[in-house]
């Protein structure tokens, strides 16, 4: 055997068995094609299945997808129809609203000018409370001289008639005078000359004068003695007053009382308190006329 | 190399089986590869020619 020949055989050896071992190194670490075929083809097919029940699940989401979009467009269109309706009962609220408020301002303005007019009628009820108290202290002022006048009349009254009768009785006498007279100068044959009166006769009875001081005096109460209802006044005689008149005593618009001079000095005079309505102080006015 | 001297050193040379050993050793790594191949294939593809 030649050396070529060994070492072919050697060679051939050599690469055989570097060759057989890449083959088998590959067939040992290749892939098993069919076992990946038939995992790709279990994958499809599981694939194909969830595909399949999952177009199933779509189709009935879209079903039930169409049914509510079709109770939904129902209760829209229910909603919409109560929309109307209480778009409609809003706008009637809202009249009857406005309605109320116009009332309320109708009632409110009505009320202001009620309270005005309360108001008003009471500073005229005011006005004429005073007026009428001012009336009651004249009222009873007036009476009081109404009751002196009335005095004073029947007191004249008694005057006249007792005058009266005196007159009657003298006239009696005069004409039992007379009478007497005439016999006596018929005796004697003479005849009694015309009687004439001493005091003249009067002329007709004037109208009586007003009730009031004819003179307007005016003073202040210048002393109060309230336990013995006195009071001094800071004019006297030389002001023209006198025993038995009468002073008005006001305080502003007020009616105090009445003071009749009882004692009259130069420069003061002292007075009775008469129809006293408020307590008399130092400093009100007293004049004879109001 | 003459006849000669080729029948004057022909003297008996004992068979050396080396390269046989060698030559079957190839032959047994080629058998047992294909062998491989051919178990591989066959309970792989379930078939040794035809592609499945």
């Amino acid at each position: 055997m030649s050396n070529l020949t060994k070492t072919l055989i050697v060679l051939l050896t050599i690469s055989s068995i570097f060759l057989c071992g890449i083959v088998v190194t590959y067939v040992a670490n290749a892939d098993n094609y069919r076992q990946k075929y038939d995992n790709l083809r279990k994958d499809r097919d599981a694939l194909n299945q969830a595909k399949d029940s999952l177009t199933k699940q779509l189709n009935e989401k879209i079903q039930q997808k169409d049914d509510i979009e079709k109770s939904l467009s129902n209760d829209i269109a229910s909603l919409k129809s109560k929309a109307g309706d209480l778009q409609t009962t809003l706008s009637n609220v809202e009249r009857e609203k406005a309605e109320l408020l116009e009332r309320v301002n109708s009632w409110a303005s009505i009320t202001k000018d009620f309270s005005a007019t309360t108001e008003k009628q009471t500073q005229t009820l005011n006005a004429a409370l005073e007026d009428v108290k001012q009336l009651k202290a004249e009222q009873i002022k007036l009476s009081q001289e109404l009751d002196q006048t009335s005095a004073t009349l029947v007191e004249k009254t008694a005057i006249i008639e007792t005058v009266a009768a005196e007159k009657k009785r003298l006239i009696e006498e005069k004409a039992d005078l007379e009478s007497r007279l005439d016999k006596l100068l018929q005796a004697g044959g003479k005849v009694a000359a015309a009687s004439s009166p001493v005091t003249p006769e009067k002329g007709t009875a004037l109208p009586a004068q007003p009730i009031g001081s004819p003179i307007s005096l005016k003073g202040l109460v210048s002393q109060v003695d309230a336990k013995n209802s006195l009071a001094t006044i800071s004019i006297g005689s030389a002001d023209g007053v006198k025993e038995g008149m009468k002073f008005h005593v006001t305080r502003g618009d007020e009616f105090i009382c009445d003071i009749l001079i009882v004692n009259v000095d130069t420069e003061k005079a002292v007075g009775v308190l008469e129809l006293v309505q408020q307590p008399l102080k130092v400093g009100d006015n007293a004049a004879t006329n109001l | 190399m003459s006849p000669e001297g080729q029948l004057r050193s022909v003297k008996p040379v004992p068979l050396s089986n080396l390269y046989t050993i060698i030559l079957a050793l190839a032959f047994g790594v080629v058998l047992a590869t294909a062998v491989f191949v051919a178990y591989k294939c066959y309970f792989d593809y379930g078939t040794l020619f035809k592609i499945p």
